[in-house]
């Protein structure tokens, strides 16, 4: 399997296909148990700082958002900064928060108020929480934006609009690996990927995508 | 500038500073060498079979005052917590203000240190093995009451309402309203006091109460660092399987984790617990009939020896502003440690395992080690004074908190922090911005706690000279000075309420979230 620098890619697939951990695998949290992953032509750096290297270009955007809520909003976006930060900075931006003006920068990319910055997350409406994970990943600056099932738990309004900034968000050279459990969603992506336990089942562009493929991954038989 | 949640946690660790900038001052060269070798005897303790026996003794009489000591502290906390409920008595009879009156009365019990009762006892009524029990159960089971009373003052009053309104009698009302969530809190509770009573009969044994403390001092003070290493193996031992049955049980029962921040709910396996709570009966009466405890023997009062009369001038002549100075000064000091030292020990070895594993084992045994003998043990290279009581307390209940921090880290912020590594953060910074930040409240609430204790305990490193009020309580107490041990102990309860009322609004304060949303009991509300 391989994700090219701009390109947007869905991963479909029935409950435990295996949609998470390929994404664990591909943000570095897992490793496989067999083959490679490689990262800009290389093998996976081995070496602890050469690998952490890699992994600051690699944003996860999580269901549950997994924002600090005890910290304020510029504190989240700025620990989206840690794997590239030293200590003092780090330090420093739980007593003061650091570069305001980056941070509002990327709020305001989506459409969010700078004032916020000084708002503890924990103060935050749900719509205002997912652009803030957002805001964080795009202050991560990645080269590969990873999404496990970002939409499940969002009602259809809120999912299409988070969607479709996702999609806005990976242009070249970003690339975009997204799980999904609504196939009506594809719109927008360039491939669609199908897993089913542990497998990959297809791999095509989402326009020569046929209805009998994917009504055959989720029943679990092959395609006619 | 307002520090955030993290890094609350580790600003009690720059008390730092001024111990290690004063330790030159009170060091001396003289004890390296011993020290040393009771490092090395750890690796090789006596095997000698009359050494392994007497110290298996002595464990099973610690032990055993233990598991007696809790056991009455918490039938009588129980009893005691129920009728000091406001609930309980505006629920049975209209008004709360009975509650209040012996609320009053059970906080000169519990501002009393083990320690001190267990010396005022021997002087009454003489050495025996109920004199440690007692000593436990008192000031043990004034906290279980306070806690329990809390606890039911703090439940959801719907139910109850509802059954009243239905015509159920008050009595009833409660038992089947209330009962079912009070009990799991209890027991979780509960759990962690027995761990607490191991370690106090320990340190009742260290000054001459029986059992595994007594062979501890005696070994360490006629240097046979074997012989004491083969006493701390099995107390470590035992230490360490009694606090992973208390999880595994808390785990199985679904009961809360100590900081409240867990799943909280009625306990599944209400058979099982009936059924342990049944089994305890026979198990504590066959251990009383082995330490051959005799209850119509307290009753005997041998009596006060003979002294003169009172001094009360030479009582109102006494440095307190000194004595009570120091022992505050100790108090924060050892706290500062302790609840400093903990986060950071834990951040300090978080990308290695291996130290981590080491940190924790040191933990265990700063739980398991009484503080008079840590200090003791500091006097080989330290001068006694106000810092070496300071270190050993901090010592001891820095294993306290390390361990709880671990526990509570275990359900809070693993997936922040689990979000942070995938960025590429160090696994330091991931811990700190990750599950720190959750922590931070809780822990701090809790260490607030612990200070309140600390200064309850300060009276146990008196012997070094070092805690002011303490150790001019122990000079009262063997110089049979009636009057000075009176108004010692008065301003003691008197400073240990005053504590811990301000650590009661402390905590207060570091539970309320700041959009309100927290419960200040959901979290450390309920540990004392």
């Amino acid at each position: 399997m391989q994700l090219a620098a701009g390109e947007r890619v869905a991963l479909l697939g029935p409950s435990g296909a295996g949609k998470s951990t390929l994404l664990a695998v591909a943000n570095g949290l897992l490793e496989p148990d067999q083959g490679q992953v490689r990262w800009q032509g290389e093998p996976r750096a081995r070496a602890v700082r050469a690998r952490r290297h890699q992994q600051a270009r690699i944003g996860t955007l999580w269901q549950d958002l997994r924002l600090i809520e005890e910290l304020t909003v510029q504190q989240n976006l700025n620990a989206a900064r840690l794997a590239v930060w030293g200590w003092p900075k780090a330090l420093l931006n739980l007593l003061h928060p650091l570069e305001t003006a980056a941070c509002a920068a990327v709020l305001q990319r989506l459409d969010l108020d700078p004032a916020l910055l000084n708002q503890p997350v924990s103060a935050l409406s749900g719509g205002q929480r997912q652009r803030v994970a957002l805001a964080r990943l795009l202050r991560q600056e990645p080269l590969l934006l990873l999404a496990d099932e970002p939409l499940a738990s969002l009602d259809p309004r809120l999912a299409a609009d988070l969607l479709a900034l996702l999609l806005e968000l990976a242009c070249p050279p970003r690339a975009l690996l997204l799980s999904l459990h609504r196939p009506d969603l594809l719109h927008g992506f360039d491939r669609v990927i199908g897993l089913r336990a542990g497998q990959l089942v297809f791999d095509r562009p989402a326009t020569a995508l046929e209805p009998g493929q994917l009504q055959a991954l989720y029943a679990g038989c092959e395609a006619p | 500038m307002r520090p955030a949640a993290p890094l609350w946690v580790l600003l009690p660790a720059l008390v730092l500073l001024p111990v290690l900038a004063l330790l030159p001052a009170i060091s001396h060269g003289g004890g390296w060498e011993l020290v040393g070798q009771f490092a090395a005897a750890a690796l090789r303790p006596s095997l000698d079979p009359i050494v392994v026996r007497s110290v298996l003794d002595g464990l099973a009489v610690t032990a055993g005052i233990a598991l007696l000591g809790w056991a009455a502290s918490l039938v009588l906390g129980l009893v005691l917590g129920v009728a000091s409920s406001r609930l309980v008595w505006r629920t049975c009879s209209g008004s709360g203000t009975p509650a209040g009156w012996i609320r009053r009365l059970l906080a000169l019990p519990r501002s009393i240190h083990e320690l001190l009762w267990g010396l005022l006892l021997l002087q009454l009524v003489g050495l025996q093995p109920a004199v440690a029990v007692v000593a436990i159960a008192i000031p043990f089971g004034a906290l279980v009451a306070r806690v329990v009373s809390d606890l039911l003052d703090a439940l959801p009053t719907a139910n109850l309402e509802a059954l009243r309104c239905g015509g159920a009698p008050g009595p009833a009302a409660l038992l089947i309203a209330l009962g079912p969530p009070l009990l799991p809190q209890v027991i979780s509770y509960g759990g962690y006091r027995l761990e607490c009573a191991l370690r106090s009969a320990t340190l009742l044994g260290v000054f001459g109460l029986g059992g595994l403390g007594t062979e501890l001092r005696l070994t360490l003070q006629s240097l046979a660092f074997s012989e004491l290493w083969t006493g701390l193996w099995l107390l470590l031992l035992v230490m360490v399987l009694l606090e992973a049955l208390v999880g595994w049980l808390r785990r199985r029962w679904a009961m809360p984790t100590r900081l409240g921040l867990g799943q909280r709910g009625v306990g599944r396996q209400g058979r099982e617990i009936l059924a342990l709570a049944l089994a305890m009966a026979p198990v504590l009466a066959l251990v009383a009939w082995r330490l051959g405890i005799d209850p119509s023997a307290l009753l005997q009062w041998q009596g006060w020896p003979p002294v003169g009369p009172a001094d009360w001038a030479a009582v109102v002549a006494l440095p307190w502003p000194t004595l009570v100075g120091n022992t505050l000064l100790l108090t924060l000091v050892a706290a500062a440690l302790a609840v400093g030292l903990a986060p950071l020990l834990l951040l300090l070895a978080e990308p290695w395992p291996p130290v981590g594993a080491l940190v924790q084992g040191l933990w265990a045994l700063g739980r398991l080690w009484p503080p008079p003998l840590t200090a003791l043990l500091l006097l080989f290279v330290l001068q006694p004074g106000l810092l070496t009581g300071a270190l050993a307390l901090g010592f001891h209940n820095l294993g306290i908190l390390g361990r709880l921090l671990l526990e509570a880290a275990e359900t809070t912020g693993a997936r922040q922090q689990q979000a942070l590594l995938a960025a590429g953060t160090g696994p330091r910074l991931a811990l700190l911005y990750g599950r720190f930040s959750g922590l931070a409240r809780p822990y701090l609430a809790y260490g607030v706690y612990r200070s309140d204790v600390i200064l309850r305990e300060s009276v146990v490193v008196g012997l070094v000279g070092a805690t002011g009020l303490g150790s001019q309580l122990l000079e009262a107490l063997s110089s049979f000075a009636a009057d000075q041990l009176l108004a010692l102990v008065g301003i003691y309860a008197v400073l240990t309420l005053l504590g811990e009322d301000l650590s009661d609004r402390a905590r207060l304060w570091l539970l309320e979230t700041p959009h309100g949303d927290g419960h200040p009991q959901e979290a450390g509300g309920t540990w004392r």
